[in-house]
């Protein structure tokens, strides 16, 4: 029982408004993993948490066995985990070939007096497209974000993220904001992402490709995990369904 | 038409080779880092003083440039960790602060002359055409630095910083070591400049190196194009040279910083590089058709 | 005694940059721009009031006048400056603010002279003994007359409408518009207020100093953004309390720590070590 990544005893609060209460779950190596929850429920704060850019006040976060709660953002990127957000961050004044380049010469930006005698970028341009051709996005390598529709974009912080080879990939929402046929596509390059090798965990609201696509689920409500396990007996759970439509409707 | 090279065309050169070296130390800390600092003056007056301070207790003064350049570096990284804790307006504000700082610290120290300030600066020993050459081969050396580290993955990792640090961090930069890395390389080159300058004026006082001073060095690198160094290199050498070229102009020097910086930043805040752009296109356009 | 003493000419000072650094932060809290400029016309409101007593005699007439001049010159910076370029990002309306300050700057050197004018006949000279202590009949007013100020300019964004409207574009501008709000004409109003408290500050600094000359206006104009970030930019009661502990502090400092740096200075370090310590100013919400 190899977890990649474990999170366990997670305590954020914000002000006065306790976000996530006690969450504890792991992440198998090579699993497809839903994270779900009603809005609110605390989903892209927990996030958060695993990628450091926020730091519980309480709990563990374990990737492959070491403890990362306190490190920072990009120390755990280069540790293995690759996230793409929720909103897109494209850099806007690059190209997208630029955007997923960049990811992929992790090595040379690792220390910066190095990466001062490091001028190549032929390499890092060559995987840059490869992934972009992956995504279905490479007809738009050499435009800059401002342009391109949300789908684009959407596909572009996966590559990034892809571009980072990392053992965990985190994606925020991907699916948000794209049409049902959109959705179903860039769904499907996840599970094609995720039969490749990498462990993916998924944040979504879009049950109908969540219940297709993922191995596992884990719930949150209110801050707290409210359930875990196959998808289908999660989604059957009363106090899963009561969460989602609300109490009156669970006796339904 | 003969060009008469004299004293006073040296004088001048050297004052251009000393404005260009700043102004584009400037820039690989606001241009190409994307970090904003008002209080660059500070710099390139930690290096004056040091150097002016060091040859006065007869150190050479190659070392002693360089043992400014030194200093300033150090102090530049201590400002420059205020740049990992605030951005954007807070550390405009910060680094006016430190400009204010630095002439109010320095005003009242009696070992660095304060208010009068150190003159008698000894001679650098190189002969005015030596000097000019040194300071021009100094300007020269940074402007090739600059396009070089633009090309390089240090510059990369400065361009994700400067368009959006929080998503540079998501690839895996250490935004904060970067920044260091370009205040470092940008104070350092600012505290090389100043060491020359004291050399040129042979003597300094605290209010040369104010926040109007740390305002003028950003008015080259905004008016010449931020990140741009051939537009920072043209803006440095205009605004220097246009009080000299007209003489009456010297009074209204500040009243010509002040009015170009606002009417640049009103019509073309890229600069002359950006109107340079605008140009070449508009004439590319007119040259097809 | 001594300590009351610059409790109060702490106090004093504070008055000024507190109406300095009111029309500032007004101004951030609408179009998050610093608004460097807006010390030009604390300098204006000071020329004004010197140009206009020495002409009519009058001071109050000089207030007023300075107060009305100013403010529409403010709006009109508005207009011309800072309303083309707010789709740029903020550094640019920035540095157009410092270039246009220090134009302003030298205007006034070139039109009035390097050294400054004077009243004719200083007004409010005399001395009054409050609490044992002898102060300048000037120095009263002034503490008086911006906490008049600063009550009217409360009590407006709290009954009138337009004070509403004021405090609706503040927090909620996207939505302010949909609610019937005439986004244009509360920034005018906004700009026309703060340029007017200011011109009163300069008012009164010209008759505590009784000078007027061309930079009085950077010190102040440094220090008040220094004191609008730690009020927490855009919360006017933070930069009241900011503007009063500033000048409370300044008068203790320079007395106990002038031999490290000079009075100027100190409001800086001040700031710098406030804002490592919390990097959203004193009074400042966290970002997250």
């Amino acid at each position: 029982m190899s977890a990649l990544l474990q999170t366990r005893d997670v305590v954020v609060y914000f002000g006065g408004v306790i976000a996530l209460q006690d969450v504890s779950f792991h992440v198998e190596s090579g699993e497809l993993l839903g994270l779900i929850g009603p809005n609110g429920a605390g989903k892209t704060t927990m996030m958060r948490v695993i990628t450091g850019v926020v730091t519980p006040q309480s709990g563990t976060v374990m990737l492959d066995g070491q403890d990362v709660t306190k490190m920072r953002v990009h120390t755990r990127v280069r540790l293995g985990m690759g996230h793409s957000h929720q909103l897109v961050r494209p850099f806007k004044a690059m190209t997208l070939l630029e955007n997923v380049a960049l990811a992929a010469g992790f090595a040379k930006t690792r220390v910066p007096l190095r990466a001062l005698a490091l001028t190549s970028r032929a390499g890092e341009r060559r995987r840059a497209l490869e992934l972009l051709e992956l995504l279905g996005i490479a007809d738009a390598a050499d435009s800059t974000p401002a342009t391109l529709p949300l789908g684009y974009l959407k596909r572009l912080e996966m590559a990034r993220a892809l571009a980072l080879e990392p053992k965990l990939l985190l994606l925020d929402e991907p699916l948000a904001g794209l049409n049902h046929l959109e959705a179903r596509r860039l769904a499907d390059t996840v599970v094609e992402i995720n039969e490749s090798g990498r462990t993916v965990v998924l944040i979504e609201h879009n049950l109908g490709e969540v219940l297709r696509i993922c191995s596992r689920l884990v719930v949150l409500d209110n801050g707290r995990k409210l359930g875990e396990g196959d998808p289908h007996e999660v989604m059957a759970d009363p106090l899963v369904r009561a969460a989602y439509l609300g109490a009156s409707d669970a006796a339904a | 038409m003969s060009i008469d090279f004299g004293a006073y065309e040296m004088t001048l050169l050297t004052t251009i080779g000393i404005g260009v070296t700043v102004a584009l130390s400037l820039n690989l800390i606001t241009g190409f880092c994307g970090q904003i600092s008002l209080g660059h003056a500070a710099f390139y007056g930690t290096g004056a003083y040091c150097a002016a301070l060091l040859t006065k207790s007869g150190v050479p003064f190659v070392l002693a440039l360089l043992a400014g350049g030194a200093l300033a570096a150090g102090v530049g990284i201590i400002v420059g960790l205020t740049s990992l804790r605030v951005r954007h307006d807070f550390l405009a504000i910060t680094t006016m602060g430190v400009s204010f700082l630095f002439v109010g610290v320095v005003r009242q120290q009696e070992f660095l002359g304060g208010e009068m300030g150190v003159s008698s600066i000894p001679d650098h020993g190189f002969g005015k055409l030596g000097f000019m050459l040194f300071a021009l081969a100094i300007a020269l050396a940074v402007a090739v630095f600059s396009i070089y580290l633009k090309r390089t993955w240090m510059g990369y990792a400065f361009d994700s910083i400067a368009d959006d640090e929080d998503t540079a961090r998501t690839v895996g930069i250490d935004v904060g070591q970067y920044k260091l890395t370009a205040f470092a390389l940008g104070t350092a080159i600012a505290g090389i400049a100043g060491g020359l300058y004291a050399h040129q004026v042979r003597f300094i006082s605290p209010d040369s190196f104010g926040f109007i001073e740390s305002i003028t060095i950003l008015s080259m690198v905004v008016i010449g194009g931020i990140g741009s160094v051939g537009g920072i290199i043209v803006a440095a050498v205009v605004l220097t040279m246009l009080p000299q070229w007209f003489q009456f102009i010297e009074d209204y020097k500040l009243l010509l910083y002040g009015g170009l910086l606002f009417a640049m930043m009103r019509f073309s805040p890229g600069g002359l590089a950006a109107l340079t752009n605008k140009l070449l296109k508009r004439f590319a356009a007119r040259a097809r058709t | 005694m001594l300590i009351f003493e610059l409790f109060v000419q702490g106090l004093v000072q504070g008055s000024i940059y507190a109406l300095i650094a009111v029309g500032l932060t007004l101004v951030y809290g609408l179009l998050r721009i610093l608004h460097v400029a807006h010390a030009g016309l604390f300098t204006l409101g000071g020329y004004c009031g010197v140009l206009i007593t020495n002409e009519t005699g009058s001071l109050t007439l000089a207030l007023l006048g300075a107060m009305m001049l100013v403010g529409i010159v403010g709006m009109g910076i508005y207009k011309l400056c800072y309303q083309p370029i707010l789709s740029h990002p903020p550094f640019v309306a920035l540095i157009a603010s410092i270039g246009l300050f220090i134009a302003m700057e030298e205007l006034y050197r070139l039109a009035f002279g390097p050294y400054g004018i004077s009243f004719n006949q200083p007004p409010l000279q005399t001395s009054v003994n409050f609490l044992g202590m002898h102060l300048k009949l000037a120095e009263i007013i002034t503490m008086l007359g911006a906490a008049l100020l600063i009550g009217a300019l409360a009590l407006l964004s709290a009954r009138t409408r337009i004070g509403v409207a004021w405090r609706a574009t503040v927090t909620m501008p996207e939505i302010a518009e949909s609610f019937g709000i005439n986004i244009e004409q509360v920034r005018y109003i906004n700009f026309f207020v703060g340029s007017a408290l200011a011109a009163a500050a300069g008012v009164m600094v010209a008759v505590l100093n009784n000078l007027v000359e061309p930079t009085m206006g950077s010190v102040p104009s440094y220090k008040a953004l220094a004191i609008i970030v730690l009020g927490g930019l855009g919360d006017v009661r933070g930069t009241l309390i900011a503007a009063l502990a500033l000048g409370v502090i300044e008068a203790y400092g320079t007395i106990y720590l002038g031999h490290l740096l000079d009075r100027d200075a100190i409001a800086f370090a001040f700031l710098i070590i406030v804002l490592m310590i919390r990097p959203q100013g004193l009074f400042g919400r966290a970002i997250s």
